[in-house]
């Protein structure tokens, strides 16, 4: 038995090594971030692999100097869309998933399927044309076109959620419906409140999305800097004539934009989980 | 779940079993996707035929107010006691009258040639300076057509069943049925008829922003629509299948590209998608492990990459293994030679996928790790009994069950690896660029190509040829094993 | 009847309010108008168009600001361009491309006879094309040419790119250029007298890979393998000059940087000699200027070119050149002797001897010239130098 003990504690040991020397990998591009968005001097490039001087004026400057680069309007701009398109995006999946999950009718089958083939087109390759549509019925530079491109983006991966309703049994709703409840009243008083981690995970992908996506929004907002979102005008801040300027300030803004997103991701990391496994797990 | 009766099967077997099967049935599996996807028009024509002979027989069986209902939609409701229902329908009829000779039209009356007038010029009297008459603008034509288009075919349904309406009071009045009221109609929206309420939203911002588009998009890969003939100030037109047999050999410099960047495009969706499978699996056993201390900081450390945005944290990495960057002057003072990354072809392509690796492990970890914590415990212990090693009852049990829960996942990974716009063009931008290539670089996924074409070169036919590929290729691939693996046939089993 | 007389009411009612709806607002007095400039310009820009609304009382501006660099306007442009500002300030390279798409309003009457008038040849040409004018020449300084550390490189070593090499590599430091970029890389080209235009098709022609071609990429192949040599974006420039960097390729946008990290030291001249097959040439550049067009989609064609031609007239350029240093092309501007005094703009004007114009560089050049220049860069010498130029010439000419 101590020969177990011992081979257990090496086996241990040699775990410990190699996740550490993992996490030091890992954190590595975090901690060069970190480091030069308090660097000193300007520029992208140092010749040193750290700053040679730090400051916090990289972050002070973001919030005081604010003429072209907005940043705390831009924070207000995505936390905006973020959060409506969190509610419409949400509430679109869970009617869709159940829906397909929960309800039979004619063509079910086949609007599953387009959902899903229209899931896999690249969503860039119609940005163009989206943007033309969007300008014709008048949300030209608008924040209402981002939110409702990306719910309709959202809406199409329901296929996670209705894994998840499928896994809830049909005896419930047979039971609702002989007490004389319509579809309706099952699918808000009885489904939504017992789908508690598909409701998190739905809403915290969505919620996500408009922080990290620069293409669209940068498609859809052209050369309105009020209007942007943090990850336009931080990529902005890259551009050949900005970036020697705001290499640093670009860190600083990456900086703030990282933590309220890793506190929400730490937070709910159980309900993302048995988000992506579709409810098999219940973690 | 008898899915775990197998794993009563020796390990290597298993995995191998399961590949051949897969291979073995794909073409059987490819045939079965086609005579479905026959089956489903051929349903969709009967459907529309049948539709098209009622729409005949009713204008013949009704009587003259279900005749005038033809040209004035809902007047046979209103007249026999359904006032609102009609007048839902007579509205739908003037906007769709109004939409047409106010906006669609002009353009739909056009989408034969794409507009012929070509921009003019003329001396301004006044001032003395030349002014223009601007040309057809092609690509509002075709996009707005496809819009009319969709429009007219939404309102042709509408208006078959606002006869059908029509024709059902008509019958109902006749044999003296009461008719239901229109309150009650409502209200089965949000019961028997709820699916209607709940996918109409969804249905109509899926056509406006992804299913218009789409058309609109498939359509410019018939048209001549690259640089040279741009809108505003030029013309393009339709020309046939030119843009699919370029790429398909007719153009040298265009086709070997294609081919080339797809056979890379498998390669790495092939290997992003394992590797980082099989590692972040690894890694989440390991923090696991009965024994390993502090499982929640060591999770939280590679949760940390995934909140950092991609932009930030790719843009970084390029940075850091840049000709000059961090890593090479690491190895300058070490005193390494230099190494060229990112900026030599094969190195590059090397150095995407390892880095790839930094941005995929801690999701597979995240995920796999819930799923390993539910492993029933009784089936290690029986494993222990028998006696079988850490390998062993790897491969026997976790690799099995995790496979079994996440083959989903690893699908939508495969697909979305072989589509992975962000790594590709926020590492390397496609770079290093290559001379044998048009206009594209080594690291380009078809998808980076595609976006470089249509906004650096402005080639929207080619990308759009591409695009249309690449589609075809993840849709037939989702699509099988979608419909045809366990995924699917779960879907009933709870219920 | 009455049944059926309620629904026609409803019916007229109805297609009355949508008619009503669709009846368009009688336009505004006001004349509106979007200007784009780059980020850094926005201040300049507004105190400019400010003094043009002074100076025009008789009308109502009201002006929208947009912010797109020179370099991004063609692209911003062709994404949308009723959406694309009325004025514009974009680079020379990008005029053709714009033409073509049908972009520039053509300059005529007044505008093109001040312009003909106030600028040189070289200005005139970087904004004609197929003998037309199609926009105002802004600034005549969108070229490059060589900035040094002066208490590396001595006036003797300045003049050969050999000799700024061995006197970097002496002190330790470096020589950079942006070999993989066909901007910078035509230089040797060029500079080897190749031959870079247009035939009478409008297709791209090159003899890049002829014998002087070939000489000059194995010159372009010893300089990337020179231990000295150093590449990389603009960022390391920028953050090396003065500390790992003593000399490097780049334009008048550097200029503010490089002075401040080099100080008393700092330098800029003409690009130098390079060795090819045995004697020495001088290196070649690209002559670039930045033009301020007009959108041909306008509403009020008068009034934006007669904001172009404001932003751009001799008054102004003198006072962007006050303000941001930037490189006037209005002769009068360009000759006084405030702007000759300055360093970097006196190097720009000496290279301006050897420059070529941009105007008959086409979209196919640019990427394939970046990839030969990515395999000198990255050493890989798996094919012959005439191969790869071969295939460079047959991606060029497509």
């Amino acid at each position: 038995m101590a020969s177990y003990k011992r081979t257990q504690q090496l086996s241990n040991g040699v775990v410990y090594a190699i996740l550490s020397i993992m996490s030091v990998v890992w954190l590595i591009p975090i901690a060069w971030l970190i480091l030069r968005s308090f660097q000193a001097e300007k520029g992208a490039w140092i010749t040193t692999v750290l700053p040679q001087g730090y400051t916090v004026s990289n972050y002070v400057r973001l919030f005081t100097e604010t003429t072209q680069f907005n940043y705390p309007r831009w924070f207000g701009n995505t936390l905006m869309v973020a959060v409506f398109t969190c509610v419409i995006a949400t509430l679109l999946v869970l009617m869709i998933s159940y829906t397909f999950s929960r309800l039979r009718f004619k063509s079910r089958k086949a609007f599953m399927n387009v959902g899903l083939i229209l899931n896999m087109f690249p969503g860039f390759m119609t940005m163009i044309a989206v943007y033309h549509i969007l300008k014709a019925i008048g949300l030209y530079q608008s924040h209402i076109s981002l939110i409702l491109v990306y719910s309709t983006t959202a809406s199409l991966s329901y296929f996670i959620a209705k894994g998840f309703f499928d896994t809830i049994p049909k005896a419930m709703d047979e039971a609702a419906t002989i007490d004389g409840a319509t579809r309706s009243q099952i699918f808000w008083r009885i489904t939504l409140p017992i789908s508690k981690p598909i409701v998190i995970y739905t809403a915290l992908t969505s919620f996500l999305a408009p922080w990290v996506d620069f293409i669209f929004a940068s498609v859809i907002m052209k050369d309105n800097y009020d209007k942007y979102t943090l990850a336009v005008g931080l990529y902005r801040m890259l551009e050949r004539e900005n970036i020697y300027e705001y290499f640093t300030r670009f860190c600083a803004g990456a900086v703030l934009v990282s933590i309220p997103i890793t506190l929400l991701f730490i937070f709910f990391q159980r309900y993302y989980v048995e988000g992506v496994t579709g409810g098999s797990t219940k973690g | 779940m008898k899915e775990f009766d197998r794993h009563k099967m020796g390990p290597f077997r298993l995995f191998i079993h399961q590949v051949m099967q897969f291979i073995l049935h794909l073409p059987k599996n490819i045939v079965r996707l086609i005579v479905s996807i026959g089956k489903a028009l051929k349903k969709f024509a009967v459907f529309c035929w049948r539709g098209f002979v009622s729409f005949l027989s009713i204008f013949i069986k009704g009587d003259i107010i279900t005749k005038i209902s033809y040209p004035i939609m809902g007047f046979g409701c209103m007249l026999r006691g359904q006032l609102a229902k009609g007048l839902l329908y007579l509205g739908a009829e003037i906007g769709f009258i109004t939409f047409i000779t106010s906006f669609g039209w002009n353009y739909l009356k056009d989408i034969g040639t794409l507009g012929v007038n070509p921009e003019s010029e003329y001396i301004d009297e006044i001032t003395g300076i030349i002014m223009y008459r601007p040309a057809d603008n092609s690509m509002l034509i075709l996009l707005y057509s496809v819009f009319t288009l969709v429009v007219i075919l939404a309102f042709i349904a509408i208006w078959v069943m606002s006869i059908h309406a029509s024709y059902r009071a008509e019958i109902n009045k006749k044999q003296n049925i009461r008719l239901v009221p229109f309150r009650q109609e409502v209200r089965s929206l949000l019961d028997e008829r709820y699916h209607a309420t709940l996918l109409t939203g969804p249905t109509v911002m899926v056509f406006a922003f992804v299913i218009i588009p789409l058309l609109f998009m498939i359509l410019i890969a018939f048209t001549n629509y690259d640089a040279n003939h741009q809108p505003p100030g030029n013309l393009f037109t339709w020309v046939g299948f030119q843009n699919f047999r370029d790429v398909f050999g007719e153009n040298l410099t265009k086709s070997q590209t294609f081919f080339y960047l797809l056979k890379w495009d498998f390669v790495w969706a092939v290997s992003a998608t394992f590797l980082n499978y099989i590692l972040g699996m690894v890694l989440a056993l390991m923090i696991n492990k009965k024994g390993i201390k502090g499982k929640k900081v060591w999770r939280t450390i590679f949760v940390i990459t995934i909140a950092v945005p991609q932009f930030v944290s790719l843009l970084l990495m390029s940075r850091l293994f840049g000709d000059s960057g961090p890593v090479n002057i690491i190895l300058q003072n070490l005193g390494f030679n230099t190494v060229p990354f990112l900026t030599d072809g094969k190195t590059a392509r090397v150095m995407v996928i390892l880095i790839n690796l930094w941005v995929g492990i801690p999701y597979t970890m995240l995920i796999t790790s819930g799923i390993l914590m539910n492993i029933p415990a009784e089936l290690y212990e029986s494993a222990k009994i028998d006696g079988a090693g850490v390998v062993k009852t790897f491969m026997k049990i976790t690799l099995p069950y995790v496979l079994f829960v996440t083959t989903p996942y690893l699908i939508t990974q495969f697909v979305g690896n072989f589509n992975n716009f962000n790594v590709i063009y926020l590492l390397t931008q496609g770079d290093p660029k290559s001379v044998w290539l048009y206009q594209a670089g080594e690291t380009d996924l078809l998808v980076t190509w595609l976006y470089k074409l249509t906004v650096q070169y402005q080639d929207y036919n080619l990308a759009s040829v591409i695009g249309i590929l690449v589609f075809l290729v993840s849709a037939a691939m989702s699509l099988i094993v979608y419909n045809y693996s366990a995924a699917a046939k779960r879907e009933e089993e709870f219920q | 009847m009455r049944k059926v007389l309620l629904v026609l009411l409803m019916a007229s009612l109805l297609a009355t309010t949508v008619f009503a709806a669709g009846q368009a607002e009688q336009p505004a007095e006001a004349v509106k108008l979007k200007v784009w400039g780059s980020n850094e310009d926005q201040a300049l820009l507004k105190e400019m168009v400010e003094a043009f609304k002074v100076a025009n009382p008789g009308k109502t501006y009201v002006i929208e600001y947009g912010v797109v660099g020179e370099p991004d306007a063609k692209t911003r442009y062709l994404e949308d361009p009723e959406a694309a500002a009325d004025v514009f300030a974009f680079a020379n390279d990008q005029l053709k491309d714009l033409v073509s798409a049908g972009a520039l309003y053509e300059l005529s009457g007044q505008f093109k006879d001040s312009v003909l008038k106030e600028h040189g040849e070289g200005s005139v040409g970087s904004a004609t094309l197929n003998g037309k004018l199609y926009a105002f020449p802004m600034t005549a300084d969108n070229g490059y040419f060589l900035y040094y550390d002066k208490s590396v490189i001595d006036a003797e070593s300045l003049k050969s790119l050999d000799g700024i090499l061995a006197a970097a590599q002496k002190a330790g430091k470096k020589v950079f250029m942006d070999l993989s970029n066909g901007w910078y890389i035509a230089s040797f080209f060029l500079g080897a007298g190749g031959n870079l235009g247009i035939d009478a098709n409008g297709k791209q022609v090159t003899d890049f890979n002829n014998a002087n071609g070939i000489a000059a990429g194995e010159a372009i192949k010893a300089f990337a393998a020179h231990p000295a040599f150093l590449t990389g974006d603009d960022a390391v420039l920028t953050g090396g000059m003065g500390t790992v960097i003593a000399a490097g390729v780049s334009g008048t946008w550097n200029a503010k940087a490089m002075k401040e990290k080099l100080g008393a030291n700092y330098g800029a001249a003409k690009l130098p000699t390079f060795t090819l097959a045995g004697k020495q040439v001088q290196m070649s550049s690209f002559a670039g200027y930045k033009l301020v067009g007009v959108n041909k989609l306008t509403k009020y064609p008068v009034d934006a070119l007669s904001l172009a031609a404001w932003l751009t007239n001799e008054a102004n350029q003198l006072k962007r050149f006050q303000v941001r240093g930037l490189g006037p092309s209005n002769s009068a501007v360009a000759s006084s002797p405030e702007v000759l005094a300055t360093p970097e703009l006196a190097a720009l004007a000496q290279q301006g001897a050897y420059a070529v114009s941009q105007n008959d560089v086409l979209g196919n050049y640019w990427s394939p010239a970046e990839a030969f220049g990515a395999l000198m860069e990255a050493k890989d010498y798996s094919k012959s130098i005439k191969e790869q130029l071969d295939a460079m010439v047959a991606q060029i000419v497509q």
